[in-house]
Formats: structure tokens, sequence, C-alpha cells
């Protein structure tokens, strides 16, 4: 079930966006569905699942993307092991910590992004992506991955993975 | 008791023999006490006639609110039908006339030209890109470049099979040569956050001036000279740079791209189907040397 559950999303998930997206957009930004879904894949199910599933959607996303560098296929895996990695810390996981977490790993993207997009082509403002793109973007990421996790919550109680780290 | 009980009988028999026989001109106070009977007894009356009505009137409401909520749900089934067609017919239209556009712009133009579809917008918000429904089995390959009847549109950086990703010419990565129409200054054309262009490296002797038109230079990359760009909205002088900046507003609206036109071989003839015509106070020797 949870590998058809992966399956549909590496099919459906990057092309969806890529597709809707006007529609998906506030006042002109998107949220990165693809982000969204790595880091609550690290939240409930670890590190291994997330890595691969990262790689598998980052890769996608790269390949919808005028990106000729293929940095999603290296961010998108990193940033669910990271996910992972801070769940390790926690039994349960609350509204306020996966709202943080969402928030700030979607910050961390778009500031690599923006360090990518500066080194590879001409010099770009940080304060004005800073306020036009990587805040607005984290903050709708994380609202939409609060609401994705607590349906996930209502719909499957019990994390898929239970770090041991956490429940010593 | 039984005597005075039939004398009464007796009483009102002969008092009702007595009504039937008494002549017409002298009922008066019988006429009195009936006016004042039906006077008292027209009210029940009126009310219970007005409640039977009103019951009545209700029931055929009713009846006749069943056909009509019949009809009227079959009415509003019908004007969803038609508005649905009708918006379907419109989209039509609208997409008839786009291509029809198209297809007039592909039969003027000298160079090869292959119309494809826009399926998808980059998910990021990083680039400004296009995913398009053609690819390499249709002989797309990168660096093409891609237009629409309003001017160049961006340059194929990715091939699929079945789909290209354009890099829109306002995306900050990407880069064209560009030459300024009047004047026949040539620099280089990249994109900006606001989803507007720059030309820069112009000579700094140059007169361009706000408003004048900027086309691609056909000097590299996939796209045929005299292409148009936009307009140039503000000129940028600094002290310490030996170029000239300036703004350009294109033409193109780029977040309404349905339809676009692939160049397959810019160089295939000189003609500039798309090149007005110039303004004649242009610098001769300057346009020979670009030429």
């Amino acid at each position: 079930m949870k590998y058809l559950l992966y399956v549909v999303l590496i099919i459906l998930l990057v092309p969806f966006q890529a597709v809707m997206y006007d529609r998906l957009a506030i006042f002109g930004v998107h949220a990165d569905l693809a982000l969204i879904a790595v880091c609550l894949i690290g939240l409930q199910a670890g590190e291994l699942d997330a890595i691969i599933v990262g790689i598998v959607l980052g890769f996608t996303q790269d390949l919808f993307t005028g990106s000729t560098h293929w940095e999603n296929l290296w961010l998108k895996p990193m940033l669910g092991l990271m996910a992972s990695l801070a769940s390790h810390n926690v039994v349960n996981l609350t509204l306020s910590f996966s709202l943080a977490l969402l928030l700030a790993l979607s910050v961390f993207s778009g500031s690599v992004m923006f360090l990518l997009k500066s080194l590879h082509g001409p010099g770009v403002d940080f304060l004005a992506a800073a306020q036009g793109i990587i805040l607005p973007q984290a903050c709708y990421d994380a609202v939409l991955g609060i609401v994705v996790l607590k349906l996930m919550q209502w719909a499957m109680p019990t994390r898929l993975h239970v770090p041991t780290a956490g429940y010593e | 008791m039984a005597g005075a009980k039939r004398a009464f009988v007796l009483l009102l028999a002969v008092l009702a023999i007595a009504l039937l026989i008494v002549p017409e001109a002298n009922d008066g106070p019988l006429k009195n006490m009936e006016r004042a009977l039906v006077s008292v007894a027209s009210h029940p009356l009126r009310i219970l006639d007005s409640v039977t009505q009103g019951i009545d009137s209700v029931w055929s409401r009713y009846l006749a609110l069943r056909s009509v909520s019949d009809e009227n749900r079959a009415l509003r089934r019908e004007i969803a039908t038609l508005q649905e067609e009708a918006n379907r017919l419109q989209e039509k239209a609208a997409a008839t006339e786009r291509l029809a556009t198209l297809l007039n712009l592909k039969e003027e133009l000298a160079y090869t030209t292959l119309a494809a579809r826009v399926i998808a917008r980059d998910p990021t918000n990083w680039y400004h890109s296009i995913v398009i429904n053609k690819g390499q089995d249709d002989g797309v390959s990168i660096d093409m470049g891609v237009m629409t009847p309003t001017g160049a549109v961006g340059r194929v950086v990715k091939v699929q099979r079945q789909l290209a990703v354009v890099l829109l010419i306002i995306d900050r990565n990407n880069a064209i040569t560009g030459l300024v129409q009047r004047t026949r200054d040539e620099g280089i054309v990249e994109g900006t956050e606001k989803g507007w262009a720059w030309i820069k490296y112009l000579p700094l002797l140059s007169n361009v001036k706000v408003g004048d038109i900027v086309v691609t230079s056909g000097m590299a990359g996939g796209f045929p000279r005299g292409l148009p760009i936009g307009r140039i909205t503000r000129i940028e002088r600094r002290e310490a740079e030996l170029f000239l900046s300036a703004e350009i507003q294109p033409d193109t609206d780029f977040g309404r791209l349905e339809e676009v036109l692939v160049i397959m071989n810019p160089r295939e003839t000189g003609a500039l189907p798309l090149l007005p015509v110039p303004d004649p106070s242009a610098p001769a020797k300057r346009t020979e040397r670009i030429r």
C-alpha cells in the first residue's frame, strides 16, 4: 500500500503541479508540492523512504523545469533526510513542530535555490528573492503541508516508521 | 307535563302554518329576524369559505408547483447544457482565431517552424519556463528558438522524446542577442525578476530612446534576425560603466501562452518577414556593419 502510494505520488505529483500551475498560485506564488511530499514522507516514514522518493521526485521535477543543473535531484532527498532526522527527536508530531519544520526546510530550500541561481546566472538581489519568493513560498508550503499532515494523521493514526531514538 | 308539551308542539305547528300563510306585505318583523340571523351566521360562513378557498388554492398551487418544479429542473438542465456548449464554442472560436493567426504567420515565415502547444509550466518558482508538446520525435533540439506572432518567446533548454522545456526570454538565466531596431545597436537580452527583460552592453554613445523596439539580432542562438522582443521602457547610464543598459517590456504576454512556433532552422533564408521598415534616420554605416 505504501509503495503504491509512492508510485502514484511520483507519477502524478510533478505533472499535476506543472499543469495546475496557475490554479495553485496565491498572489503569484506556488507551493512546492514535491518539497511538501518529501518532508512529510521523512516525518512519517523515515529516512530511506524520504531519500528514495526525494531522488525520484526531484529528478522528475528537474525534467520539467527550465534549470539545467539538476538541483532538485539532490535537494529534495536532502530535505527529506533533514525532516526525518528532525522527527527522530519527537515522539508525537505536534502542529507547531511540524509547521516550524516545514517552514524552516522550505526557507532552506529557497535559499539554496537562490544561491545556485546566483552562481549560474547573473546576480539577483537576495532581499527581493526572499520577499518575493522564499518567504511567501515557505508560508504556503508550511500551511499546505500541515493540512496534508493532518489529513494523513486522520487517515493513518500511527506513523509508518517508529524512530527508535525517539522512543527510547 | 305531557299536556304542556303537547300544547307547545301544537303552538309551533300553528306558528309554522301562520308563517306560511302570512301575506308578504306583513312579513316585516320576520324579515328583520331573518336579517339578524343571517348577519350573525354570515361571519362563520365567510370564515369557513375563506378557509376552504385557502386550502383549495394551496392544493392547486402545490399541484401546479409540482409540474413547475419539474419544468424548472428541466429548464435549468437545458440552460446548463447550453451554457456549456456556448463556453465550448467560445473556446473553440478563440482557439481557431489563435491557430489561424499562427498558421498565417507560419505561412509567411521564410524559415521552417513547428507549431506546438503549451502543456505545462515550470513547477518551481525559480525559473520562467514552459513545457511544449513537441520533442525529439518531431525534430526539436536544444537551443532552438520559440516564437509567437507577437515575437520571441524563449529557447529550448531540455528535450525529451515527446516534449521540450523552453526557457522564456524573461528568465534571468536566459540570454539572447538583441538589436535596437532604430539605432542598430547590438546587445545581450536577459530576463529580470519583474518578468521583463534587459538589454545589456549597448554602446555608451548609442542614442537609444524610450519606446525603441528591440528585435533579435540573429547573430547567435536559434532566432532569425528581426524577431520582435519588446520596447525599451527605461535606459540606465552608469558613470563607471562602459556600456548602456535598457529595460525592455516584452510584447508577448508570457502568462497566457497557449500555442507557439518552434523555429527549426532560423538561417534557412536571409528573408526578414517580421522586420519592420527601418527608420531612414538610422545610421547607415552601423547598419551595414551589422548586416
